[in-house]
């Protein structure tokens, strides 16, 4: 651990050090590109279609050409960008600033390339909406706040772009504001990401105090120094700020909004939650993992909780956020909520492995991070995938009322195959090695989550398969289904090339180049990037292949060749209950709105009849008073106001000359 | 350089008397270009203002009254903490003079008062010479409860006018009396600001005297910022208030209590700051959580925005309490923040009253359908109400947490804790309330014919008030309606709206504008209020180690 927090802080000097070069200031493009994109929509192209689709992702497109640039020259160097000021006040240097290095240039690629691929998806979907060119726009402010966050030098920026997220995503996801529903959605998604960032604030808050900088290089090189700078309130802090994670990546308690979320349009479903803003909170972690490398520490009044670590904490919130949604994903009928549920289960297990890293005996959170950008491929395709089966299903989201489009949709069908097969870690397949590496991790940190990834493991490729199974194979049962037409051309290609890397990113030595980010010294396991896995901890690995073939001989079981779901009869109150998400909605309905909605109830009440009715009503009898006394002097003769007048002067006079 | 600002919009005022009344365009000009002429210098004098320096900056003294060893003195400059408000008092005016176009009733009376109110708030932020601040701060406090009355919309308004002014009038003249104690207790002999603060620094004044002194100075200029529980003028008030008075009191002169708390009351009363701030703390916690629980349940548009507006100024009495260079920056840019976006909620609520004469936000619903430029701007303007970043309100509330964190003040922590609730979560409940019910969802039929700009039936309705006084006004309007072209007069009429909302933007972007004025005058203003006389006498550690 200290070799990696001493490599940090040496990396951090020294790239300060040489910030003389200034090809790094691309990044500032890459940021403000889609920015400049979407303001240029705003002014000139409201009307334009054309326009707008060019302007966006044009503007896309150049920061993922950028990207990769920045990515070619730099690798894995860790470089800041020339900052400017934001908000500078003595003792909180709030600055603009951006910071280069392995995690971010991987995320930076991650994001554009989704960005650009669900964008030019979008031209194809979105091409009947009244507000083709809104979309595009608020697409591309989304693309800037999330690049906001991944670039991000320092904590407030990081809020700053954090927010950004959160209302750009409340704007996509009240896309079709007509839609009542689409209104609540995007209501309850904001306000419970603000329950996250209220916690994250206070998170950034307290590291601030500690360490005197809210500059990210920074509290590392504090912490480096001095592991114990965040005194008693290490844990807390840790906690705090995973509280923003839980926001954003959508981690019980806070997990409710992502299902809801599907009420936006499908391709923002795929680029925001699926592929990139759920998985900031992941890359949050990753990014300050070095608050979670602390030993554990709790203030006076919370010692009970003694050696208890936030890291752990983490962990199983994430191991249960998997195990839940994993549990509901499995009695779903609406082909996006499955998939909503799977994602929620993903990042579930993204959490699990970076809180998991901390434990390990070189704390490295590399996993999570893998998992996220195999994951974000894999799963933006299965999203678009399911864009392109509701829109040739004239917008019928229901498997049960689909069925057979194997024949008619064969393009379609080989790309969600390839993104099923990477989800559900077939070997080969991207989501196999990334999901081998959390169970590697679980492994050596902690045996009871690692079986519970691998049971995971296991009923995500069941409902996987069930989906499949029910959408693509048997024939159509409804008519909508008999009519879908494989979709156009524009929608296609995005579709295959997305499923380009879910097959193949992992033959790059991509887990090893992550992993080596957060350890200098890692070496990587030899042999052949394919049969990685087996050398590295072949009992994971072989226990990945088990949940793997359990679940589809499962699924294939269960649901070859039926036109309706057998599970709800056998499974009876159980099943129900997973259909209705575990009645999160109804307990949160019941408990925490009422206390706020009464809170505002008996303070309205207070206002209206104690300080807005008695304190008037004292005011108006004071002033009555004094309307009496007044009209006694109010004689209406000039003499009696020169003489008030007068007298007023020497009273005034004598007070001064005193 | 200050003067001639404090003077345009007052010369204006005086062009608009002498226009008769019923050439209601030509008024209508001749206020917008005074109005304009005004912010144009505004923007000036802000450039000119030299950032990261202390101490003012374009004095100007001219002895006025001097009677024995009392003077009186007409003293104007700037610094960093007037600066930003001075801007944004000339620029919410001008937006505040461009939405009151389509007033019919007593056009002229009606620019005269609102120049005034302009006039009256640069002049209050300007001056250093507490007579004229008074002075200027009920020079503009006047007009606004004549124009409540005259101009006032809803069955409550004599209610309400008679409220605020109550409310107002008393605060104002606890102040006052507080003031003139002030002024005797100090024996400085001058009103002015600058001779009380080298005054007072060479002799403080007793503690004894600055423990009463403070109360009533905070109470007296903590009820015309709406100080918890002497607030409940404001929603009151800004609901039966016409559009372009709500704006300017809700933005502009709410802030004249918390620019003299900052430039009079904390340093020159530091014992008292010390002694009084748990008071304090309790109340502006009943603005930042208690108020923002009221704005969750009200139903009238209007209403919801003046609680609203009182939640965030517990952030600037927090930013106060904080005694911290970053908290009392913060305090600051909140206060110049807000003003922007109170204005801009107002006026738009203002044009949705307009429209469809009611702001009970349950009649509504769908309406970005028929409205998707106000719409819109709602939504920026109620996003930036909870806080967000990329407004200026966000720069500003953040560095009041900050500061208050950093605070040594007991409780200040939790105090903060409190605060990101309120504008956090309480704030979005509200905002994200207001407009799923204004503008999300499906169109009530009552809305189907709802419209935006009209370009063609834009002309005044003249018919209402006596037709012939108003053939002269309306022929003109068509003509410059004409002249100007459909799209052109669209555009003008969505300016104000738009031009608050870049400031917002600009300042949320780039708060560095206003912090690096800020900073330096803040730090003399934490030094003198930290500067208290009975300093604990805490043992030293070398004392400690003596023992």
């Amino acid at each position: 651990m200290d070799a990696h927090v001493a490599h940090t802080a040496v990396e951090a000097v020294k790239a300060v050090g040489d910030s003389g070069t200034k090809l790094q200031d691309l990044a500032w493009a890459v940021l403000f590109f889609p920015l400049v994109c979407a303001l240029g929509t705003l002014l000139f192209a409201r009307k334009d279609r054309m326009l707008a689709v060019g302007f966006n992702i044009g503007g896309v497109v150049l920061s993922f050409l950028l990207s990769f640039v920045l990515f070619a020259v730099y690798g894995g160097q860790r470089i800041d960008c020339t900052p400017f000021q934001w908000l500078p006040l003595e003792g909180l240097n709030a600055t603009m600033g951006l910071h280069l290095d392995g995690l971010t240039t991987v995320m930076l690629l991650v994001v554009t390339g989704v960005a650009s691929l669900v964008m030019i998806f979008s031209t194809g979907y979105m091409k009947d909406d009244p507000g083709y060119c809104r979309f595009f726009m608020t697409l591309s402010l989304f693309v800037f706040s999330m690049l906001g966050i991944v670039l991000a030098d320092n904590l407030v920026m990081l809020f700053v772009f954090w927010e950004l997220v959160g209302v750009s995503s409340y704007l996509l996801i009240g896309f079709w504001h007509e839609k009542p529903s689409a209104g609540d959605a995007c209501k309850k998604a904001f306000l419970t990401n603000r329950i996250g960032d209220f916690g994250f604030m206070l998170g950034i808050l307290l590291v601030w105090a500690a360490c005197g900088t809210v500059n990210i290089g920074g509290i590392e090189l504090a912490i480096a120094k001095d592991p114990h700078v965040l005194g008693a309130t290490a844990s807390l802090a840790g906690l705090l700020i995973f509280m923003g994670a839980m926001g954003k990546s959508a981690q019980f308690p806070l997990h409710i909004w992502l299902p809801d979320a599907m009420e936006g349009p499908t391709p923002v479903s795929a680029l925001i939650h699926a592929a990139t803003m759920v998985a900031a909170g992941v890359y949050m972690l990753c990014r300050l993992f070095v608050l979670y490398t602390v030993p554990a520490a709790w203030p006076a009044s919370l010692d009970f909780l003694g050696g208890l670590n936030a890291a752990t904490v983490i962990s199983w919130i994430g191991g249960f956020t998997a195990l839940l949604a994993a549990l509901i994903a499995i009695q779903q009928n609406d082909i996006k909520r499955i998939l909503a549920y799977s994602t929620l289960s993903q990042l579930g297990y993204m959490v699990m492995a970076v809180g998991l890293g901390a434990g390990l005996a070189t704390p490295n959170p590399s996993a999570g991070m893998y998992h996220l950008v195999t994951h974000a491929a894999f799963k933006a395709l299965l999203f678009l995938g399911a864009g392109a089966v509701i829109h040739a299903c004239h917008h019928e989201q229901d498997i049960w009322k689909m069925g057979g489009l194997r024949e008619k949709m064969p393009w379609t069908f080989a790309t969600f195959g390839v993104g099923t097969l990477a989800l559900v870690g077939c070997p080969l397949f991207a989501g196999f090695y990334s999901k081998d590496a959390i169970f590697a991790t679980a492994l050596e940190s902690n045996p009871v989550l690692f079986g519970l990834a691998v049971a995971i493991a296991c009923m995500t490729t069941f409902y996987m398969c069930r989906l499949v199974i029910v959408t693509f194979f048997g024939s159509a049962r409804t008519e909508s289904a008999d009519h879908a037409h494989e979709v156009a051309g524009s929608m296609k290609w995005p579709l295959v090339a997305l499923a380009v890397p879910s097959l193949m990113i992992a033959w790059l030595p991509l887990g090893d180049f992550l992993a080596g980010h957060f350890d200098a010294h890692y070496h990587s396991h030899g042999g052949d990037v394919l049969f990685g896995p087996f050398n590295h901890n072949a009992l994971a690995a072989f226990f990945g292949l088990f949940a793997f073939m359990l679940g589809v001989s499962a699924a294939f079981a269960v649901y070859w060749g039926r036109s309706k779901d057998p599970l709800p009869a056998k499974l009876g109150q159980l099943s129900r209950a997973m259909r209705n998400k575990f009645y999160f909605d109804e307990i949160y309905e019941a408990i925490v709105v009422p206390v706020h909605d009464a809170a505002a109830a008996v303070a309205d009440w207070l206002d209206r009849w104690v300080i807005g009715g008695l304190g008037v009503r004292g005011v108006t009898g004071v002033a009555d008073f004094a309307g009496r006394a007044l009209r006694l002097v109010q004689t209406g003769s000039i003499q009696t106001y020169t003489f008030l007048f007068a007298a007023g002067v020497v009273v005034v006079a004598l007070l001064a000359l005193k | 350089m200050i003067t001639s600002l404090l003077l345009t919009p007052l010369i204006t005022a005086l062009l608009v008397l002498c226009i008769p009344g019923t050439l209601r365009v030509p008024i209508r000009l001749v206020a917008v270009l005074g109005a304009a002429l005004t912010a144009w210098k505004a923007l000036w004098l802000f450039v000119a203002t030299e950032p990261g320096m202390a101490g003012l900056q374009h004095e100007q003294l001219v002895p006025w009254a001097a009677v024995a060893n009392f003077s009186i003195a007409y003293h104007v400059g700037v610094d960093g903490i007037n600066i930003g408000l001075i801007f944004a008092a000339a620029f919410v005016g001008f937006a505040a003079v461009c939405v009151s176009w389509d007033i019919e009733r007593q056009t002229k009376l009606y620019y005269v008062l609102l120049l005034t109110i302009i006039a009256g708030a640069i002049g209050a932020f300007a001056s250093l010479d507490l007579f004229f601040f008074y002075f200027f701060n009920e020079l503009a406090l006047v007009p606004t409860f004549i124009m409540i009355g005259v101009w006032g919309r809803g069955a409550e308004k004599t209610q309400a006018a008679f409220k605020i002014t109550l409310y107002l009038t008393l605060g104002a003249m606890l102040a006052l009396g507080g003031l003139i104690a002030l002024y005797v207790q100090s024996g400085a002999g001058s009103l002015d600001v600058v001779e009380l603060q080298k005054h007072l620094a060479a002799h403080p004044l007793p503690r004894a005297t600055q423990l009463w002194l403070f109360p009533l100075l905070l109470i007296g200029f903590g009820t015309l910022v709406g100080l918890f529980p002497f607030h409940s003028w404001a929603p009151e008030g800004y609901a039966a208030a016409p559009t372009a008075t709500a704006m300017m009191h809700a933005g502009i002169l709410k802030k004249a209590g918390l620019y003299a708390l900052i430039r009079v009351v904390w340093p020159f009363l530091p014992d008292g700051v010390a002694a009084w701030l748990p008071l304090l703390l309790l109340l502006s916690l009943g603005n930042l959580i208690y108020c923002g629980f009221v704005a969750m349940r009200q139903k009238d548009l209007n209403l919801l925005l003046g609680n609203s507006s009182l939640a965030h100024m517990g952030f600037a009495f927090l930013g106060l309490a904080s005694l911290t260079t970053i908290g009392l920056s913060g305090a600051v840019l909140v206060m110049v923040a807000h003003a922007f976006l109170a204005a801009l909620g107002f006026a738009l609520s203002g044009f949705l009253f307009a429209r469809t004469g009611t702001l009970e936000m349950a009649r509504f619903g769908g309406l970005l359908q028929r409205l998707p430029f106000i719409g819109a701007m709602m939504i920026a303007c109620f996003m930036a109400g909870c806080g967000l970043p990329g407004f200026a309100n966000f720069a500003g509330e953040v560095a009041v947490l900050f500061g208050a964190w950093k605070s040594t003040g007991a409780h200040l922590q939790w105090m903060v804790v409190a605060a990101a609730w309120g504008g956090l979560i309480i704030g979005a409940v509200y905002m994200l309330r207001a407009i799923r019910q204004v503008l999300h969802g499906k169109l009530s039929p009552e809305w189907k014919q709802l419209d935006e700009f009209r370009t063609a039936e834009e002309l005044p309705a003249g018919e209402v008030e006596g037709h012939e006084a108003s053939t002269a006004g309306t022929t003109l309007t068509w003509v410059l309606h004409s002249a100007l072209g459909g799209t052109l007069w669209s555009y003008w009429r969505r300016m104000p709206y738009a031009l608050l909302l870049i400031l917002l933007i600009i300042f949320g972007f780039a708060p560095s504008i206003l912090s690096t004025r800020i900073e330096p005058a803040v730090k003399e203003i934490v030094k003198a209020a930290t500067h208290t006389s009975a300093q604990p006498a805490a043992p030293t550690p070398a004392a400690v180690a003596a023992h």
